[in-house]
């Protein structure tokens, strides 16, 4: 579990305070959305995750270690990833499996175990037969994919991903996101960063921060039922549940805590149906 | 996009060598053809020609490599032509034109070694992925380590470089394409509103990819990079042909030198 308490971060020299008083618990293999308004903290708290940042007041520890513990940083990286928004600036080696290397070449392990690694990570995200190719001539889709693999080959038990679907086509998108859901079940504890309400609308819990601050936290239909707090941070809900708020306040008797098509869907339908004596 | 002396994928006897042969044969080629006399260099020459022919990539594209040292290589003929002092003098049959013997030949010789060891060099680089490459220097910088010499963070540096300059080529077409978008022609105004431009244009590129080099270096940390030893996904072993390869060679040189 990785647990944060009352959590302070400011930027220097500037002064800008990311994060104020943050606490939070993630257990593992939860998958869990952060999300907010731009400047809320969100990356500034994946980035406290494994250690890149270090809070300036309060704890975080990661299955028990803590990440302020220089001795313990290297074990807190492997266990907790990070998928970077731009994977061009993560990307290191020239080619797919050279950039998944990297990471377990920088944990020391012998030659074969690398290559197993690499052949592992690669097959779970579906980019085998990208193994080769430089990284250059991949789309933006397929670096996303290298990223994510590359991280995976460190054998996280949970991983960060700062808007993982940022600047994709919705059929790239879509496979990120197949993706993502699919080391959800098999077990790796996934944090969401996402703008995207119907990306958020697919975890199991959401987390808005906003001025550095967790504002709200609960499941996603908890969340979504809030939907009057939610816009007062500039957050947009899911169009779907717009609809739904604008039904009900016209007077019709739906639900708004909504959290998929299928059931709004079936909202609407039952409006249609003839009430029954 | 093909890049002067990049590498390009292919199969062939020269492409599956050991890359820490290929490295070492290049230096050794590239001192030895300038020690020895012009006769031996006419024929190491004609070997790394062949070298070039058996390793598949196409000569056009080690022609397209040479291209921008063209000019170099006429300047330096000429100078050996214009400047002779051997004072042995050929009419040609054509226009009555005598020309200088020692010039011609010392400048054909010279000539020639340039052409050998810029071929010697493109083929290396063109049949050796960079990650191989790298894993040779590393090979090869290893005693240094004795030295205390950081060994693997300069094999890594070599790797981000050649990470990182397609990347600031991108960054310096997307700035000029900016440029342009707004009317400003980078090649087209005065000489002082170019070089104004010119610094413009360093500064954002320079600025841009210091931002990344930043980002990258926190990736590097959240996948566990130290500085120091790291292990290595490359497996460098001596096949029979790189053994066959060094006692063929061995036996040349020893002929070679012999003759010299």
């Amino acid at each position: 579990m990785i647990i944060l308490e009352d959590i302070y971060y400011k930027y220097e020299p500037e002064g800008i305070e990311a994060l104020r008083g943050v606490s939070l618990q993630i257990r593992e293999g939860e998958h869990l959305a952060l999300i907010g308004p731009n400047g809320c903290g969100k990356t500034t708290l994946i980035r406290h995750l494994n250690s890149l940042l270090l809070p300036a007041s309060g704890k975080i520890t990661v299955d028990g270690s803590d990440t302020k513990d220089t001795r313990q940083q290297a074990q807190i990286r492997s266990r907790v990833g990070m998928v970077f928004q731009n994977p061009d600036n993560q990307i290191v080696g020239m080619t797919v499996e050279e950039d998944v290397a990297f990471g377990p070449e920088n944990l020391r392990l012998p030659t074969a175990e690398i290559k197993k690694r690499v052949a592992e990570s690669l097959d779970r995200v579906g980019i085998s037969e990208l193994a080769c190719r430089n990284i250059e001539n991949l789309s933006g889709g397929e670096k996303r994919l290298v990223a994510i693999a590359g991280v995976l080959a460190m054998r996280p038990r949970y991983i960060a991903l700062d808007e993982p679907t940022a600047f994709l086509d919705p059929a790239a998108a879509g496979r990120v996101l197949n993706i993502i859901d699919k080391l959800h079940s098999e077990g790796v504890g996934i944090i969401h960063v996402t703008h995207n309400m119907e990306e958020a609308a697919l975890t199991q819990r959401i987390v808005v921060l906003n001025e550095g601050r967790v504002y709200l936290d609960g499941t996603v239909r908890e969340i979504f039922g809030k939907a009057v707090m939610l816009q007062k941070t500039g957050m947009r809900l899911p169009q779907i549940t717009e609809l739904l708020i604008k039904m009900k306040e016209a007077g019709f008797p739906v639900r708004t805590d909504i959290v998929s098509l299928q059931e709004a869907l079936q909202q609407i339908i039952s409006l249609t149906e003839p009430v029954k004596d | 996009m093909y890049h002067t002396g990049s590498f390009i994928k292919g199969q062939s006897l020269i492409y599956n060598l050991d890359p820490r042969l290929k490295l070492a044969v290049t230096v050794f080629l590239s001192i030895f053809i300038l020690w020895v006399k012009p006769p031996v260099a006419f024929f190491t020459g004609i070997a790394i020609f062949g070298a070039a022919l058996i390793s598949r990539v196409s000569l056009r594209t080690i022609g397209q490599a040479m291209k921008p040292l063209l000019y170099f290589i006429v300047l330096i003929f000429l100078v050996h032509v214009l400047f002779d002092e051997g004072g042995v003098w050929f009419k040609t049959p054509f226009f009555a034109i005598s020309l200088p013997l020692t010039g011609l030949k010392q400048g054909f010789f010279v000539v020639w070694r340039f052409l050998c060891l810029i071929v010697a060099a493109v083929l290396l680089t063109m049949t050796t992925a960079p990650s191989q490459m790298i894993a040779a220097i590393k090979y090869f910088l290893k005693p240094l380590k004795l030295l205390r010499a950081p060994v693997d963070d300069i094999a890594v540096m070599i790797m981000l470089a050649l990470r990182l300059m397609p990347i600031m080529l991108a960054q310096k077409e997307k700035i000029e394409i900016a440029q342009k978008a707004r009317g400003y022609h980078l090649y087209s105004s005065g000489f002082i509103k170019r070089i104004k431009a010119f610094l413009f244009l360093t500064s954002n590129v320079l600025l841009s990819v210091f931002r990344r080099a930043d980002e990258l270096a926190m990736a590097m940390d959240a996948r566990n990079y130290q500085r120091g030893d790291r292990s290595s996904f490359i497996e460098l072993k001596l096949t029979s042909a790189d053994y066959l390869v060094i006692i063929v060679l061995v036996i040349l040189f020893a002929a070679i030198t012999f003759l010299n």
